[in-house]
């Protein structure tokens, strides 16, 4: 009899790691570095697509219903999808507040916070701008919330969290260190965006976005306001127009032919790129497009 | 002079108060706690074919009267969207929800039209049962089909598909009741899923005495049913292929039905019966890009009616009965393709292809199977706040008192905008 439960609980404790429903790839990437073999992570949103608009298929359902924790973004970059799955999901673990729920963008401090929220100014995010990831010292804070989130969930396997963590930070910071060294060139320019998804990266090397190609968050292009942006471009020259891998590049070519000023693609997440399938070549791509 | 003086003082000192004391920092505070609110506003220009007056008389035989314009019905107006020629205030829809406590959220969408303001939906959701279960309570759209959960503001077109209309009037299956769902755990979407509803449609349901004896003494009441008596399931499966989702479902509702149409100017008549409703549904949608898809939405429902029906003669009132059985069935095929962001483009068939009706007596009903309706779309949109539309239509499914079809022509150029908390969809 006892052999027969043992062999009933074998199989349980085969898979008794924990599955982590994760909103976007590069904190699926995070969390495996830290969780290794102990976690196995579901990401919900492709990293070539627009962060703010994933189609809330009905298979995420199924992926957060049996998903032992969630770890999210914020900042209300999934406010247009992420909700109704919680909702059908209906798993406890994956509510709002439970102790199985990260909301990365509470343990960084978010720039650009609008003094008035109103969405005659578009699509404003009233919590800041929730693009954080894209600042490399940033990757080291929510790898450290990660670490702890996971310790707290599961405290038998502390040391190895630990560990891993250990060894992500000392990667990571001789990375910074590089990546540092390549942009330091860069420093000062003056940079076009589509949409200001590049403020944290911008803010770590240095750049300045003098404009956005959208006239207010989340409002296509316009014509009035791209006379007005090749306005400014030939007062000012900006070194180059960092763009999305989202959005259509139609009103950035028709700039670029206009001004001259070249246009360079910008990955925002894992999986943006064919060349971009991890956090490292995710910012080695990044620090090396600017030449 | 004195008041007045009085009056700006006090005023100038509340000023000043509220100068003083930021809302974060009174005592007893709970702005924090004020939950989600947007309100959404619908509003038409429509130009028919056909006169407001005539519109209202025209039917689709064998299946439903009075589906669009206004009519009354127990001593309460009811009025289909984009109901009349020129312009529309359709609806103004205050939605408001937040959690409760850990274990419950609550919705609830009140619906502000001309005639009055309904409670459209009232509804607590639990979000601790785990396991997959879900559990709800109170009035709410059932989840049957794929359309019927949606409102109206989600849809792709500005009027219901003609089967739906027809079978279920303009609210659909919205009542009250409880509502339980399982998720299974499977690498797929697979979900199950039972409502026990009061059952009060006014097209097809209903549970309450036909007093059938207040128009002829000799007339026997139409007993009633115990509510409630309404009980519906369903099967919903999804998987993707690439970027391609497919969602399927089949559906099912049995309940009694009660229809009281005795108060109707022309032919009063009453049914009292058993009915069930099948449906089957499926949804493709592919998507281009992060703006840019194509969606195919099918549905396809077929009823069973089986009961009696009264007819009153006006003269006397007194009821006339006949065994009647009604098997129907209609579906709704769309295509949507968003371009971008701003625009979508659509094209909807409708039909009733199947209206079987036996009587036990009198001649036989009139009953057409060749009914259709054909709609286009194009909408812009501003943002995902506001969206203008505008639709043709042609529907061939509509007939006078005489037995001659109507074909009717509409354009409908309609404005949906809202404001206050972001509306997340589902799929």
């Amino acid at each position: 009899m006892r052999h027969f439960f043992l062999l009933l609980i074998l199989p349980l404790t085969l898979l008794a790691h924990m599955s982590i429903a994760v909103s976007y790839p590069y904190i699926g990437a995070i969390t495996k570095s830290i969780g290794g073999e102990h976690i196995d992570t579901v990401v919900l949103a492709k990293g070539n697509w627009d962060p703010h608009f994933v189609i809330p298929r009905p298979s995420l359902i199924a992926k957060m219903r049996s998903a032992d924790a969630l770890i999210m973004n914020g900042a209300q970059l999934e406010i247009g999808w992420l909700p109704p799955l919680i909702n059908r999901a209906a798993n406890p673990k994956t509510q709002p507040n439970a102790k199985s729920f990260l909301n990365l963008s509470q343990h960084i401090e978010l720039i650009h916070k609008p003094k008035d929220v109103d969405r005659s100014g578009g699509d404003v995010h009233p919590d800041g701008n929730p693009h954080f990831h894209l600042a490399p010292e940033n990757i080291l804070i929510l790898a450290k919330t990660i670490e702890e989130f996971l310790i707290s969930l599961d405290v038998e396997h502390k040391e190895v969290y630990e560990k891993n963590y250990a060894a992500f930070h000392i990667e990571w910071s001789k990375n910074i260190e590089l990546w540092k060294n390549k942009m330091a060139k860069h420093e000062g320019q003056k940079v076009i965006q589509f949409h200001d998804n590049l403020a944290y990266f911008n803010n770590a090397y240095g750049l300045k976005t003098i404009g956005t190609i959208e006239p207010l968050p989340g409002i296509p292009p316009s014509s009035k306001h791209t006379i007005e942006l090749i306005k400014l471009i030939n007062e000012q020259k900006p070194s180059c127009i960092l763009h999305d891998v989202y959005h259509s590049t139609k009103t950035a070519e028709f700039i670029s032919e206009k001004t001259g000023v070249k246009i360079i693609l910008m990955p925002h997440d894992i999986g943006s790129l064919e060349s971009t399938q991890d956090l490292k070549s995710l910012f080695d791509y990044l620090t090396g497009a600017l030449q | 002079m004195k008041k007045i003086l009085l009056a700006t003082a006090l005023c100038a000192t509340l000023i000043h108060a509220a100068d003083v004391l930021p809302v974060e920092k009174r005592t007893f505070d709970q702005s924090k706690y004020i939950p989600d609110i947007s309100l959404v506003m619908d509003a038409s220009y429509v130009s028919r074919s056909v006169s407001d007056d005539e519109v209202v008389h025209l039917e689709v035989p064998g299946v439903a009267h009075g589906l669009i314009g206004s009519h009354e019905h127990g001593g309460e107006t009811h009025a289909t969207y984009n109901a009349d020629n020129g312009f529309n205030l359709n609806y103004a829809e205050l939605v408001l929800s937040s959690s409760v406590d850990p274990f419950f959220t609550m919705d609830g969408v009140f619906h502000f039209s001309p005639n009055g303001v309904h409670v459209e939906e009232l509804f607590f959701t639990s979000t601790a049962l785990g396991n997959g279960l879900r559990a709800k309570g109170g009035k709410f759209n059932s989840n049957f089909g794929y359309l019927n959960e949606q409102h109206h503001h989600a849809w792709d077109f500005a009027d219901m598909p003609l089967v739906y209309e027809a079978f279920l009037g303009m609210h659909g299956l919205n009542e009250v009741g409880a509502q339980i769902q399982w998720t299974a755990p499977t690498p797929f979407y697979l979900m199950a899923g039972v409502e026990v509803l009061q059952g009060e449609n006014e097209q097809m349901f209903g549970n309450n005495t036909i007093h059938l004896s207040e128009l002829n003494a000799s007339n026997a009441d139409v007993t009633y049913e115990k509510a409630p008596s309404m009980f519906v399931g369903y099967v919903k499966t999804s998987f993707d292929i690439e970027d391609t989702t497919v969602l399927a479902g089949l559906s099912y509702i049995q309940g009694s039905s009660r229809i009281d149409h005795t108060e109707d100017e022309e032919e009063p008549h009453a049914f009292s019966g058993d009915s069930k409703l099948y449906g089957a549904d499926l949804v493709i949608k592919h998507a281009f890009d992060s703006y840019s898809s194509l969606k195919w939405q099918n549905e396809l429902l077929y009823r069973d009616m089986d009961g009696i029906q009264y007819g009153i003669n006006t003269a006397t009132g007194f009821a006339g009965s006949i065994d009647i059985t009604k098997k129907q069935a209609g579906l709704y095929s769309q295509l949507i393709y968003a371009i971008d962001r701003n625009y979508k483009v659509g094209v909807r068939y409708d039909s009733i292809f199947k209206n079987d009706i036996e009587k036990s007596a009198g001649e036989a009903a009139f009953a057409p199977h060749d009914l259709d309706k054909y709609s286009v779309m194009a909408e812009y949109s501003t943002s995902e706040f506001a969206r203008f539309r505008l639709q043709y239509d042609r529907n061939n499914a509509m007939f006078n008192e005489e037995g001659n079809r109507q074909s009717i022509d509409t354009i409908i150029l309609q404005a949906n905008i809202s404001i206050g908390a972001h509306g997340a969809h589902s799929f």
